[in-house]
C-alpha cells in the first residue's frame, strides 16, 4: 500500500467504503439497463449493420467503389486506419505507462480506456484488410511456409512491419485488459444471482479465487505485461508512421514522424477517452470516482501532446523550406494553400490552437468544455491523417497525374460503420463488464479518498456506515 | 426321331426338390451377408435413422456442390488438320494496306492463330511507317459485334440470292426505262474498283454516274490548282525537305490529307542532330497537335485564313501589311517573312493551308510559287489520288435526290446521312429514290434508310489494290476469313453487272480483276503480295507554271473577312476521324492529344472567352482559371452553338491557345442519334454500365458537327459565323490530365533551343545540366552529382547479362498517340470508359503527358537564375498562358533499378529481374496499392474492378464481348480485379526475342527485341534495347560518357531511383 501526501487532491470523493465501490460499479450490470442504453445500442447497431453492408458491397465489387484513383491510392481507408490506431493508444498508455509511473488517478479511467483500445484496434485492423484488392489472399502477408520455396514476404516493406506491430499490440492489449478484469469478474460472479449470469461470469473469471497467491500472481503478471506493453505503445505508432516515413513521397518522407505520430496518437487517444468517460460518468453516476481532477489530469496530457504535435507541424514546415528540396517545399506550401487548404487549416485549428485553451484552469476544469474539446481534437486528428496522406500524394512529383480525391458514399459508409461497430461493442462492454476496476480502486481508497484525506483516515460517518453493513 | 436331352447341375435340380425350386425362384440363392456388415443387428430391425439420412444427404449435397465449384472451363478445340502456315503460339505477319476514305498507310498485321490482333506501319511503304491512332485501333472494328451478318432487304434479314435477284431486276428495270443510277462513294483510290465501277456503268447504260464524296473535303486545293495551273490535282507534299514550314489551320501531323506520311516526314526535320532543323510557323484557331509542335504559333480566326495568307504573300514581296490583323499577328507575319525571304525560289520551304476555300488555296499556291516550292517540296507530277471528291458534284447529287431525279442510289464507303451538311433532309429525300443500296458494314445512319444493305467485308477480310499516288501501288490482302456473312462491295457490283456468277461470301472474281490489273501495270503479283506494295512508273516530269488570277481570289477573301460577327465556329478533325470510329472503344478511350478528354467532343473556347461568357471574375488569373478548371467534380459549362437553323448543345472546354472569338468543335461524334446499331461503345454509359437515355433514346457520345457545315459556291464550308448562348447546366467531361502545367519542374522536362544546342561554344551542362545536390559532409560546402549518391548498392544488372532500356526522343516525338493505342492492344489493357476516367482511373500503361507553359514561367526562371531573388507565384504557375508552348512527354514505367515500388510491397509481388525489368507478378499481388503511392512517375495502374465481368464495363470493354474478345493478345494475361499492373517493357516480346535467338543459337542482337510502342512509333522516337550491349543503339544514344548528342537525361534523376528509361531533351527551333 502506497502512502500519499495529504496535500494531494483526493481521487475518490465522498465517504466511500469498499462495499460502496463494489455496489456503485456493479449496479449497472445487476439492474435493468436504462431506456437510453437501448436507444443508443439500436442506433449504433443500425450504423454498424450499414457499415457491414458497405464492406460486403466493397468486397463483392472491388475497391473501385471507393473514391480512390490512380494518384491517390490511399485516402479514407488508411486515414481511418491510422486514426483508429491512434485512438487505440490511450488505453495501453494509461494502463501500462501510468502503471509503471504509479499514477493512481489512472484507476478511474484505465478499464474503460483499455476496452476502448481493444475496440479501436479492432476497427483499425479492419481497414488494412478491406483496403486490399484481394482480401482472400491477404494471408500472404504472413511468412507462411509454402511449396514455392523462395516465395516469402518482403521484410523491407513497412506494411509487413505493420502486420506484426498491430497484431502484437492487439494481443498484448487484449491479454492485459482481460487479466485486469479477472478479480472483478470474480466479484460479479459472487454477487449475481441468476444462474446463467453466474455461469457466464464464472467462466469469464477463469475460476478466480481471490486468495493471496492469486493476488500475488495477478500483480506480477500485470507488472510484466505493463513492461511489455509500454514499448509497444511507442513502437506501434512509430511503425505505422514508417508506412509514410520510409516512402519517397514528399510530405511522407519525414524523419520526425515516429515521435510525432506517437504523441499525436496519445493526444487523440486521450481525447477519445474523455469523450467516452464523460458520458459514462454521467450515465453511471460515477462522479465520485471520476471527477474534475481526473479530467484536469487528462487535459494536461492533452496540452503536452497537443503541443508536441503543434511543434511537429511547424518543424515540418520549417524543414520543408530549409531543405531547399523543391518537391518538399511545394508539398507543404500546397498543404497550406493548395486545393486542400480547408483540411489543413481544420487540422491546425483543431489540433494546435484549440488545445492551448487548456492553459486556462477554468476551461481545463470545465467538464462541458472538455467534452466539446475532446470532439474537436478527434476531428482534428482525423484531418491530420487525411492531410498527411491525401495532400501529399494528390500532388507529388509529376504534375500530369495531379488530381483530387472525392469520397463516395461507400467511403463514408464504411467509416460511419466502424463508428457504429465501435460504439456497439463499447455499449455492450459498459453494460456487462465492470467499467471501472473495482479491485484496483479499492487499493487507493485508503490513501487517496476524500474521507481519508480529511484527517482521520475516514471522514464523518464512516464507522456508522461500516457498522450498518 | 429327335431326342430331348436334359442337362442338370446337380441331383436337386434333376429331381426338382422343393428346396431347389424355392431357392431358384430368388435372385440370390443364398442370403446376402447383410448381418455381417451392419454389425450383427437384426436385419428386420434395421432402418436408416432420419439423422443418418440427413447426414448422408448433407454430405452428398456438399460433395456435389464442392465438385461443381470449379473455375469455368473455356474449351479450345485443336485443329483436326493443322493449317500449314499456322503454328499455335507463333505469330504470322502479313503485309497489307489500310485505307478508310481518308487515311492511307501500308501496314503489317500481326495474326495469332489466324486472328489479327495488332498492326504497325511499314517503314518501306509510301507513308514510311506512319500510322495514326485510327489505323492502329482499326483492328478492333473487325471484331465489332454490331457488324451486319448478311444482307438486309427493307431492314429485314435476307439472303444474298434473293437480294441479288431483286437488285438485278430492279436495276435492269431502271436502266431500261432510262432512269438515273448514281453511285455515291468516298474517294476510291483502288484502280480495280474503278474498273469494276466502269464495268457496272457499261452494264447499265449511260445514265449511271459515279460521284465521290469526302465528308472532310480538300476540294478547294484541287479547284485552286485548276485555277492556278490549269490542272485539277492534289500534289504530294514533302515536309521532310522543308526547312521552313508554314501552316494555316492545317493539322498535317495528325489529320490533314496524308497525316501518316506527313507526320513522319515532319518528325525527320525535328532531330537536331541532322544537318538542319525545320522552323515551323503555325497560324490556327484551335490548338491542334500540329500547332502544339510549332516553334511559333499565332492565333487567327477562320475568316482570317485568307488575309493571313495574302499578308504573308505581301510581306514576302515587300508590300504593305494589312493592319486589320492586329499588331501581334502583323509582327509575327513580318518575322516570318524575314525568315522566308532568303528562301525565295529555293524550294526549301512549304506553306500549307487547311482551308477548303479555293481562293485561300490560290494565295497559298502563289506563296509556294514565289518560294519555288513546286517541283521540290510540292510534287505536282506524282500527285495524290486521295480526296478526289468533287463538292459541287455532291451538291448536285443531293439536289437531284431531293428533287426526285435519281432512281437508284448505291452508297459505298460513305455515310452521307450522317456527314452531309444537311443529312436529315437527305435522309428524308432518300425515300424518293426507288432503289437505294448501301454497302455499309453496319446498319448505320444511311444504311437504315436504304432498301438494301449489302454489307462489305472489313478491310482485314478483303482483297484490294490501293494507289494513294500515281506511283505507289499497295495491295490489301485478307488476314482472316470473313467473320460474318458479308461480301465485298466490288464483288456485289460485279454480280449485279453480270460479271461474276458467284453470290456467296468469298470473293474470287474480284481477285482476278486485281491480278489482271497488276499484270497490266507490269507488276509481279506474288512479290507484290509479299511486300504489300510496289512502285509504278509514273514518270511524267512536266513543269507547271502559276498563271492564276489573284485579284479575284483576294477580293473573295476580303469579302469573307467582313461581317463575321462575335463568334466564329470552326469544325476540325481530331483522333476520332471523320466518324467511322465512333464505336471503337480503344479510340474513344485515347485521350485527345491536346485537351486530354476522352469519350466526348466539346466546344473549345479561349479561357478568356470562357471567363467573359460565364461571368467569371478575371482580376486574379488563378481564381479565374479555377472557375473554368475541369476535374472529377468540376464539370464543364454547357453552351449552345447555333449556326443558321442548326444548333448543338455541348460542354465547353477552356483551351489555352485557342483564338479569342472562335469556337472549335470536332467531327466524328454524335453517331447513331436515331439508335442505329453501329456498335456497343457508340453510346454514353452511366455509372453502373447502363446506357444513358433521354426521351427513351440512348444518348450518343458527343454531338454531330456536320450539321454546321454547308455548301457555298460548290465548296463545303467548315467554318463561319455562329451564335453562342449559355445553358444553365453543367456537364462532366472526363480528362486523363487535369493539371496542365509542369510547375517549373525542370528535372522532369528539359528543353533548349536549336541555337544554343548547335552553338559550338556550348557544353552539355549549358543545355542539359545534371542535377547537383549540396553536400555539407567534411565540414565545408560542396556539390555532388545527384546520381552519385545512393543509399543502395549499385544494382547488379548494371554490368552483367541484359539490361533492357528505352530512350524517348522528345524532340522528334509529335505526340500523335500511336504508342498509346499500340500498347493498349498489345497488352490487353482494359477499356474503362468515361466515368472511370473522370475519376482519374484511366488504365493505359503508357500515357502522353501534355504540358502548357504557364503565365509565371518567366518569373520562375528569373528567380532561379538570379540566385533566388525576386519572387514567383506558385499559384499563377498553374495557369496556362493564352498562347502557350506545348510539350509532349510519353510516360511509362521507368523500370527503376532502385525502384521505390519494389521495396514497399509486403508480399514481394513486384520485383526486379536480373535484366533490369521492374516486374509485376499479378498472381502474387494482394492489392495494397502502396507501390502506386510510392511511384514518383505515377505509372502504376490498379484494377479497381473486375473489368472482364463487372456490369459497368459490359458495353465498352472488349473483353466483355464474345466477338471483341478475339482481339486479345494471347501472350498477355487479362488481369483480375484487385491487382496492380503497369508497363512490362513488353516482357512477352523480350521473351520471344530471346527464344528466337536461342533457337538460332546466337546471342540476342540489337533489334531482336522491340516493345510494342517502339515498334509502332511512326517517327522512330522510341529506341529500345540492351544497355549492357555496348554496340546497341540505346547505348549509343544514352550513354553520356560516349555519346555525341548529349541530349539524354532521366526524369527526376535527383530522386535517385535510377530508371532504365532515358529521355532526349526537346530542342525547339526558336
Amino acid at each position: 500500500m502506497h502512502k500519499e501526501a495529504d496535500i494531494r487532491k483526493p481521487l475518490i470523493l465522498g465517504d466511500k467504503t469498499y462495499r460502496d465501490i463494489t455496489d456503485d460499479i456493479i449496479r449497472p450490470i445487476e439492474s435493468k439497463a436504462p431506456k437510453a442504453w437501448y436507444i443508443l445500442i439500436l442506433l449504433s447497431g443500425i450504423l454498424a449493420l450499414w457499415g457491414i453492408g458497405c464492406i460486403v458491397y466493397l468486397l463483392g465489387t472491388g475497391v473501385g467503389v471507393w473514391g480512390l484513383n490512380k494518384t491517390v491510392e490511399w485516402a479514407w481507408d488508411i486515414t481511418n486506419f491510422v486514426w483508429w490506431v491512434g485512438i487505440g493508444h490511450a488505453g495501453t498508455l494509461i494502463s501500462a505507462v501510468l502503471l509503471l509511473f504509479r499514477q493512481k488517478w489512472r484507476f478511474a479511467i484505465n478499464r474503460a480506456a483499455e476496452a476502448m483500445t481493444i475496440f479501436a484496434v479492432m476497427m483499425a485492423g479492419l481497414f488494412p484488410l478491406i483496403h486490399m484488392g484481394r482480401l482472400w489472399v491477404g494471408y500472404w502477408v504472413f511468412p507462411l511456409p509454402n511449396q514455392f520455396g523462395s516465395m516469402w514476404v518482403n521484410f523491407n516493406s513497412p506494411l509487413l512491419w505493420d502486420v506484426f506491430a498491430i497484431s502484437t499490440y492487439f494481443s498484448v492489449s487484449l491479454v492485459f485488459w482481460y487479466i485486469g478484469l479477472l478479480p472483478d469478474f470474480g466479484t460479479i460472479r459472487d454477487r449475481v444471482t441468476k444462474p446463467l449470469a453466474k455461469k457466464v461470469y464464472g467462466i469469464l473469471s477463469f475460476g478466480w479465487t481471490g486468495d493471496a497467491k492469486a493476488w500475488n500472481r495477478f500483480e506480477l503478471v500485470s507488472l510484466v505485461l505493463a513492461g511489455l506493453a509500454t514499448p509497444l505503445v511507442f513502437s506501434v505508432h512509430s511503425i505505422v508512421s514508417f508506412d509514410f516515413a520510409t516512402s519517397i513521397v514528399p510530405g511522407w518522407h519525414t524523419t520526425i514522424f515516429p515521435p510525432y505520430f506517437v504523441s499525436g496518437a496519445v493526444f487523440s487517444g486521450f481525447a477519445m477517452v474523455q469523450t467516452l468517460m464523460l458520458v459514462l460518468r454521467k450515465a453511471y453516476k460515477l462522479e465520485a470516482y471520476l471527477h474534475v481532477k481526473h479530467v484536469e489530469y487528462m487535459n494536461i496530457v492533452i496540452i503536452v501532446t497537443g503541443s508536441i504535435v503543434g511543434v511537429a507541424y511547424i518543424t515540418e514546415l520549417f524543414v520543408s523550406w530549409y531543405s531547399g528540396v523543391e518537391y518538399e517545399s511545394y508539398a507543404f506550401l500546397n498543404r497550406a494553400t493548395g486545393p486542400y487548404w480547408w483540411a489543413y487549416w481544420s487540422m491546425m485549428t483543431c489540433n494546435v490552437i484549440s488545445p492551448q485553451l487548456f492553459w486556462f484552469k477554468k476551461l481545463r476544469t470545465s467538464l462541458v468544455f472538455s467534452f466539446f474539446m475532446s470532439l474537436i481534437i478527434n476531428i482534428g486528428m482525423w484531418f491530420e491523417r487525411f492531410v498527411i496522406i491525401v495532400t501529399s500524394i494528390h500532388r507529388d512529383y509529376v504534375p500530369s497525374s495531379w488530381t483530387y480525391f472525392h469520397p463516395t458514399w461507400v467511403d463514408i459508409g464504411v467509416f460511419m460503420g466502424t463508428l457504429g461497430i465501435f460504439f456497439t461493442l463499447y455499449l455492450l462492454f459498459s453494460r456487462y463488464f465492470p467499467v471501472l476496476p473495482i479491485a484496483e480502486l479499492k487499493s487507493i481508497l485508503k490513501s487517496s479518498s476524500e474521507s481519508y484525506k480529511e484527517g482521520f483516515g475516514h471522514g464523518k460517518g464512516y464507522w456508522d456506515k461500516q457498522l450498518e453493513h | 426321331m429327335s431326342v430331348k436331352k436334359t442337362y442338370w447341375k446337380g441331383l436337386s435340380e434333376k429331381n426338382q426338390t422343393p428346396e431347389f425350386v424355392e431357392a431358384n425362384s430368388k435372385e440370390f440363392q443364398e442370403d446376402l451377408p447383410i448381418d455381417q456388415f451392419i454389425g450383427g443387428e437384426d436385419v428386420d430391425q434395421f432402418k436408416t435413422p432420419r439423422r443418418d439420412f440427413l447426414k448422408y444427404m448433407g454430405f452428398s449435397v456438399a460433395a456435389a456442390t464442392l465438385a461443381s465449384c470449379e473455375a469455368p472451363v473455356i474449351k479450345s478445340i485443336p485443329y483436326t488438320n493443322k493449317p500449314e502456315e499456322i503454328t499455335p503460339g507463333v505469330a504470322n505477319w502479313y503485309r497489307s494496306a489500310f485505307y478508310d476514305g481518308s487515311d492511307f498507310s501500308n501496314v503489317l498485321v500481326k495474326t495469332r492463330e489466324a486472328r489479327p490482333i495488332w498492326l504497325k506501319g511499314v517503314k518501306e511503304g509510301y507513308a514510311k511507317g506512319g500510322i495514326t491512332p485510327r489505323i492502329s485501333t482499326s483492328i478492333l472494328n473487325l471484331y465489332n459485334s454490331s457488324r451486319l451478318n448478311g444482307p438486309l432487304a427493307n431492314g429485314k434479314e435476307s439472303s444474298w440470292e434473293s437480294v441479288d435477284k431483286n437488285i438485278k431486276s430492279e436495276l435492269n428495270k431502271i436502266a431500261s426505262s432510262g432512269g438515273n443510277i448514281r453511285i455515291l462513294s468516298n474517294t476510291i483510290i483502288s484502280p480495280s474498283t474503278h474498273k469494276v465501277i466502269g464495268e457496272f456503268k457499261e452494264a447499265f447504260g449511260s445514265n449511271v454516274e459515279h460521284v465521290q464524296y469526302d465528308p472532310i473535303s480538300y476540294n478547294g486545293i484541287r479547284k485552286a490548282n485548276e485555277a492556278s495551273f490549269g490542272a485539277d490535282f492534289l500534289p504530294d507534299y514533302h515536309f521532310d525537305k522543308a526547312k521552313v514550314i508554314v501552316s494555316i489551320n492545317a493539322d498535317f501531323i495528325a489529320n490533314w490529307i496524308m497525316p501518316t506520311k506527313y507526320g513522319v516526314d515532319y518528325s525527320k526535320t525535328r532531330k537536331p542532330e541532322n544537318d538542319w532543323m525545320s522552323k515551323h510557323y503555325q497560324f490556327e484557331s484551335v490548338l491542334s497537335l500540329t500547332g502544339s509542335n510549332a516553334d511559333y504559333r499565332a492565333q487567327i480566326k477562320p475568316s482570317q485564313e485568307g488575309i493571313v495568307a495574302s499578308t504573308i504573300l505581301n510581306a514576302l514581296e515587300g508590300g504593305k501589311l494589312d493592319a486589320s490583323l492586329g499588331e501581334n499577328l502583323v509582327a509575327r507575319i513580318q518575322e516570318l517573312a524575314d525568315v522566308l525571304k532568303p528562301f525565295k525560289n529555293k524550294g526549301e520551304t512549304l506553306v500549307v493551308s487547311g482551308s477548303n476555300n479555293s481562293s485561300v488555296q490560290m494565295i497559298v499556291n502563289k506563296i509556294n510559287d514565289v518560294l519555288g516550292n513546286y517541283g521540290s517540296t510540292i510534287d505536282a507530277n506524282n500527285s495524290l489520288n486521295v480526296f478526289n471528291g468533287d463538292d459541287s458534284a455532291v451538291e448536285t447529287l443531293v439536289k437531284d435526290v431531293n428533287a426526285g431525279k435519281v432512281d437508284a442510289l448505291l452508297v459505298y464507303g460513305s455515310n452521307p446521312v450522317y456527314s452531309l451538311p444537311n443529312g436529315a433532309a437527305f435522309a428524308e429525300a432518300l425515300g424518293k429514290v426507288k432503289l437505294t443500296i448501301s454497302f455499309s458494314e453496319y446498319a448505320d445512319e444511311t444504311a437504315t434508310k436504304c432498301t438494301y444493305v449489302c454489307p462489305d467485308h472489313n478491310y482485314l477480310e478483303s482483297w484490294n489494290d490501293l494507289m494513294p499516288t500515281k506511283g505507289h501501288y499497295a495491295l490489301q490482302q485478307p488476314v482472316i476469313t470473313p467473320l460474318y456473312d458479308t461480301r465485298q462491295a466490288q464483288e456485289s457490283l460485279m454480280v449485279w453487272a453480270g460479271n461474276a456468277s458467284r453470290g456467296d461470301g468469298e470473293s474470287t472474281e474480284y481477285y482476278d480483276v486485281l491480278q489482271t490489273n497488276a499484270e497490266q501495270l507490269g507488276l509481279e503479283w506474288n512479290w507484290s503480295v509479299h511486300d504489300g506494295f510496289n512502285e509504278v512508273n509514273s514518270n511524267n516530269s512536266s513543269s507547271i507554271e502559276f498563271k492564276g488570277d489573284l485579284n479575284n481570289a483576294l477580293s473573295t477573301i476580303k469579302k469573307a473577312a467582313e461581317n463575321t460577327g462575335t463568334w466564329e465556329f470552326i469544325a476540325y478533325q481530331k483522333e476520332l476521324g471523320a466518324g467511322q470510329y465512333a464505336a471503337n472503344a480503344w479510340l474513344q478511350e485515347l485521350p485527345d492529344a491536346v485537351t486530354k478528354v476522352v469519350w466526348d467532343n466539346y466546344i473549345t473556347m479561349a479561357p478568356s472567352d470562357c471567363y467573359k461568357t460565364f461571368g467569371i471574375d478575371t482580376d486574379n488569373p488563378k481564381s479565374a482559371w479555377d472557375g473554368v478548371h475541369l476535374g472529377q467534380e468540376e464539370p464543364a459549362y454547357v453552351a449552345t452553338v447555333k449556326v443558321g437553323e442548326q444548333s448543338l448543345k455541348l460542354p465547353v472546354y477552356p483551351l489555352p491557345g485557342q483564338a479569342a472569338g472562335t469556337i472549335g468543335i470536332s467531327f466524328g461524334y454524335g453517331r447513331g442519334e436515331n439508335q442505329e446499331n453501329i456498335g456497343k461503345a457508340a453510346y454514353q454509359v452511366g455509372e453502373y454500365g447502363d446506357y444513358l437515355e433521354e426521351k427513351g433514346k440512348k444518348v450518343p457520345v458527343g454531338g454531330n458537327v456536320y450539321k454546321f457545315t454547308s455548301f457555298k459556291d460548290g465548296e463545303i464550308v467548315y467554318a463561319g459565323p455562329a451564335e453562342l448562348s449559355v445553358n444553365d447546366e453543367k456537364y462532366a467531361l472526363a480528362c486523363t490530365q487535369t493539371h496542365h502545367t509542369i510547375m517549373g519542374r525542370t528535372s522532369i522536362l528539359k528543353e533548349t533551343t536549336y541555337d544554343v544546342y548547335t552553338d559550338p561554344a556550348t557544353q552539355k551542362e549549358d543545355y542539359n545540366p545534371s542535377h547537383v545536390l549540396h553536400s555539407h559532409a567534411e565540414g565545408g560546402h560542396s556539390t555532388v552529382d545527384a546520381t552519385d549518391i545512393s543509399l543502395w548498392d549499385e544494382h547488379p544488372v548494371e554490368h552483367v547479362g541484359h539490361r533492357w532500356g528505352m530512350s524517348i526522343d522528345l524532340s522528334s516525338c509529335n505526340g500523335c498517340g500511336v504508342c498509346i493505342t499500340s500498347c493498349h492492344s498489345e497488352n490487353n489493357v482494359p477499356v474503362v470508359g468515361k466515368d472511370e476516367v473522370r475519376r482519374s482511373r484511366d488504365m493505359q500503361w503508357l500515357r502522353m503527358d501534355r504540358y502548357f507553359t504557364s503565365i509565371e514561367d518567366d518569373n520562375r526562371n528569373a528567380w532561379q537564375s538570379n540566385k533566388r531573388e525576386g519572387s514567383f507565384d506558385y499559384d499563377k504557375m498553374e495557369v496556362p498562358e493564352d498562347n502557350p508552348a506545348v510539350m509532349f512527354m510519353p510516360m511509362l514505367c521507368q523500370h527503376c533499378n532502385h525502384a521505390p515500388c519494389e521495396t514497399v510491397c509486403p508480399v514481394a509481388a513486384t520485383t526486379h529481374s536480373n535484366e533490369g525489368l521492374n516486374m509485376m507478378a499479378y498472381n502474387r499481388c494482394i492489392g495494397t496499392r502502396y507501390c502506386g503511392n510510392n511511384c514518383p512517375y505515377k505509372v502504376r495502374r490498379f484494377n479497381w474492378f473486375n473489368y472482364r465481368d463487372y456490369r459497368k464495363f459490359k458495353s465498352i470493354n472488349p473483353t466483355q464481348d464474345e466477338m471483341a474478345r478475339m482481339v486479345l493478345n494471347p501472350d498477355v494475361v487479362v488481369r483480375s480485379r484487385g491487382v496492380m499492373e503497369k508497363c512490362s517493357f513488353c516482357v512477352q516480346r523480350i521473351q520471344e526475342g530471346k527464344l528466337n535467338a536461342k533457337k538460332e543459337a546466337r546471342p540476342v542482337v540489337d533489334g531482336d527485341v522491340v516493345t510494342a510502342c517502339a515498334d509502332a512509333c511512326p517517327n522512330g522516337c522510341i529506341t529500345f534495347g540492351d544497355w549492357n550491349d555496348t554496340s546497341s543503339e540505346i547505348r549509343r544514344i544514352t550513354d553520356l560518357d560516349t555519346n555525341e548528342t548529349n541530349r539524354s537525361y532521366q526524369a527526376l534523376e535527383e530522386v535517385g531511383v535510377k530508371p532504365n528509361v532515358w529521355y532526349q531533351l526537346k530542342v525547339r527551333n526558336t
